[in-house]
């Protein structure tokens, strides 16, 4: 008897606490298929339902809200990040964790201490070398700000690399292949989990950035923007009243894919860091 | 026994010094012409591209590099000016410096004179490798060969090469800028192009210590950087407990359906922050959804009447008074943060030695008393070093009181307004505040070197933490 009130009691517990962090989640998806445009104050749950806003997102664009127009940069600029910033840390990481060069403990140490400080600061500078090669309000401009640094964010991927035995190179070397050929041949292949967690992370970054993507597109030509721009510039005080419900629909719109992306990145991240241990 | 061997125990100074003792003539004419030496031993294509890039440095030092570092000392001396040209019936601009210009580009050139030096110094190394490969009579690369081996012996450097020059020009030149600008007068009054700025030492960084009349800046540092370590140490240590109860919650035997909760709670993180920050900020709003709710259910009238609300106002002011907001904005970050730290704690959880706790319970030991003995010194253990790291991201987390508080939370302190400073900006929102609409540049800077200290000293501390806990590790 006192085991089940115990029980009972335990998930009455986690039923509350996921209430309160699900109550924001449930307010965004209703308030999106709501038919009054702006903040509905008095009611929770929308007084008419309709998918109007979705509609009018995807096929209505005007001057303030371009939502396919801003999901389609976003998305450029995280490809090109991603391709450029995994094959960084790729580099890097076999760099670091396979070879054997006079600077390699020189190099580490620097990566780690520049690592810890966080990107913010450099951010003024960053945004005055980009002013000084014409490459404000540019997506390269922002590509190479997501990307140009990024080797530095290689040590989960030399920590797998550790973990591949050594004298499956080393077999390699005496067959006559080179470095190259070791790491496209032998590395590479075996290290899918973690190569699937980097490139998703790559891609993801520019969907979740906020900072450098409204300091270096300010000029306010919104067929520029990223969508968290976008999105943020929905609810100025002029315009959140005609455009509240909208943002909501936009938010559900750009955190469906990212959140699949994130679940799967988690579960290789796991399956790397497990599977590496099992190896080593 | 090649000269790589040979000598393997030496710095890359010591190298280049026997390689200057011992060189032969040509060895020593490399110091000079760097490609001398390939070429006196047959590496004709590799001699002529070393002395190509030297040559290329030298042209950019006689023609931009000697010009600037001449300009870097006063960053520029020549005003703008605009005259109207009555015969061309235009406007002239005279040939004006742009200080910022000079800046940058002075930086840039030391930065690439210490790594010509660099390379100058490695190459006389691999100049002397060579003669000494040749008087042995060894075999000599050819061209091709040298290629292959940058994708086989040399393929670091091949590897290398794109990410470092990126960590160079979007870190490390930055992080350079950055803190020369807050040794200048650069702000609204000073912008280049047309307006000088200068050198002038310690000024700025005097204004946020001083203590006289005048001293919004002190006062307004004063404040913000006591927030911005209260709010680093709170955000810390409410998500890391948080974090813990909760995955232990989940995770003990007597839960059913572990994973569903876990993905429940997992929905709020996979959310972008600029869509969840920014959903909450209007929940809350002073004339939001959860203040109808407060004020039907009489919740507001109660906090006027034990004194929490003012009777001026008919809201709850969960965002806009210095107390509430600073409230809120930890609870709200316990509502981001708890399920990453869960996650986290999920992982290290697992891995807890077994036998501790079943030896605890024959013992006798109560759950909380394995809690307190055994669960936390051991979380303690494995997640101290990421502790302090997370009270460094803290201390930059711009995301949370950015989005929370931009445009919502208006100040009525009027010191802390004529330094453009909140009660609840950290260190960080300020400065992007002071850059990104007040183009005060060179104090933005001076905040962003304090900001670089009290994160150094934290990484220090890691550092030391770390190297005292990998030796205990040894010691077991």
């Amino acid at each position: 008897m006192k085991d089940l009130l115990l029980s009972f009691l335990r998930h009455l517990l986690l039923f509350v606490l996921a209430f309160f962090w699900l109550v924001p989640i449930v307010w965004l998806v209703c308030t999106s298929f709501s038919a009054y445009p702006g903040i509905n104050i008095s009611h929770f749950f929308p007084e008419q339902w309709s998918i109007e806003n979705y509609r009018s997102l995807l096929f209505g664009t005007d001057t303030v809200a371009q939502f396919p127009r801003w999901f389609w940069n976003t998305f450029v600029i995280a490809c090109f990040t991603c391709v450029i910033s995994t094959t960084f840390v790729l580099s890097v990481a076999y760099s670091m964790s396979c070879m054997r060069f006079g600077a390699r403990k020189a190099l580490m140490n620097v990566s780690i201490i520049l690592g810890m400080f966080p990107g913010v600061l450099a951010m003024i500078a960053v945004y005055f070398v980009l002013k000084t090669f014409g490459l404000t309000n540019s997506h390269l401009g922002l590509i190479m700000v997501y990307s140009g640094s990024s080797g530095l964010g290689y040590l989960i991927v030399k920590g797998f690399f550790d973990t591949i035995p050594e004298s499956l190179r080393e077999a390699a070397k005496l067959e006559g292949a080179s470095e190259a050929k070791i790491f496209t041949s032998i590395v590479l292949p075996l290290s899918k989990p973690i190569i699937v967690y980097t490139v998703i992370s790559g891609f993801l970054a520019p969907w979740m950035d906020f900072v450098y993507a409204k300091m270096i597109l300010n000029s306010g030509i919104s067929s520029d923007w990223t969508a968290a721009i976008g999105l943020y510039n929905m609810l100025e005080k002029t315009l959140i009243n005609s455009y509240f419900a909208r943002f909501c629909a936009g938010g559900v719109l750009v955190s469906i894919p990212i959140s699949v992306l994130f679940i799967i990145m988690q579960r290789f991240y796991v399956e790397g860091i497990t599977g590496g241990a099992t190896k080593g | 026994m090649n000269v790589y061997v040979r000598y393997k125990d030496h710095n890359f100074i010591q190298k280049f010094w026997i390689a200057l003792k011992d060189g032969n003539i040509w060895t020593k004419l490399s110091l000079f012409i760097m490609g001398a030496g390939y070429m006196a031993h047959r590496q004709i294509i590799k001699g002529l591209l070393v002395t190509g890039m030297e040559i290329l440095f030298i042209a950019y030092m006689y023609f931009f590099g000697v010009g600037y570092l001449g300009k870097f000392k006063t960053l520029g001396t020549v005003q703008y000016e605009s005259k109207f040209d009555v015969i061309t019936m235009q406007n002239v601009v005279n040939d004006y410096d742009n200080s910022f210009m000079i800046l940058l580009l002075g930086v840039i050139t030391i930065v690439l004179i210490l790594l010509f030096i660099a390379i100058w110094m490695v190459n006389m190394t691999s100049v002397y490798y060579i003669q000494d490969e040749d008087e042995q009579g060894h075999h000599i690369n050819t061209f091709i060969e040298d290629i292959k081996e940058m994708f086989d012996n040399k393929f670091h450097i091949t590897l290398l090469s794109l990410p470092v020059t990126g960590v160079l020009l979007f870190t490390i030149v930055p992080l350079i800028i950055m803190i020369a600008v807050a040794f200048t007068n650069y702000d609204q009054a000073h912008m280049p192009p047309t307006a000088l700025f200068t050198w002038v030492g310690f000024t700025n960084f005097s204004k946020i210590i001083s203590f006289g009349q005048s001293a919004e800046f002190a006062y307004a540092f004063r404040v913000v950087i006591v927030w911005t370590l209260v709010w680093a140490l709170f955000a810390t240590f409410t998500t890391y407990i948080g974090g813990i109860l909760l995955a232990m919650l989940i995770n003990s035997p007597a839960t059913k359906l572990p994973k569903l909760w876990r993905t429940l709670f997992m929905v709020t993180i996979a959310v972008p922050q600029f869509v969840s920050l920014l959903l909450v900020r209007n929940f809350f709003a002073d004339s939001g959804i959860v203040n109808s709710i407060c004020s039907n259910l009489g919740i507001t009238a109660l906090l006027q009447q034990i004194g929490l609300v003012k009777d001026t106002i008919t809201y709850i002011p969960f965002l806009t008074s210095p107390g509430w907001a600073m409230v809120m904005i930890v609870l709200i970050n316990i509502w981001v943060g708890v399920p990453y730290q869960m996650l986290i704690a999920t992982g290290v959880l697992m891995n807890i030695p077994y036998e501790l706790v079943e030896a605890a319970k024959i013992d006798g030991a109560t759950k909380f008393q394995i809690f307190v003995h055994i669960t936390m010194p051991y979380m303690l253990f494995v997640t101290g070093p990421a502790l302090l790291t997370d009270f460094v991201r803290n201390i930059n987390n711009f995301n949370v009181i950015y989005l929370l508080t931009q445009d919502m939370y208006v100040t009525t302190n009027q010191t802390l307004a004529a330094a453009n400073a909140k009660e609840v900006d950290l260190l960080v929102t300020w400065l992007f505040r002071l850059t990104s609409e007040y183009y005060n540049y060179k104090m933005a800077s001076v905040i962003g070197c304090v900001v670089f200290v009290i994160c150094a000293v934290g990484t220090l501390i890691t550092f030391t933490r770390m190297m005292r806990a990998g030796r205990e590790e040894d010691f077991k």
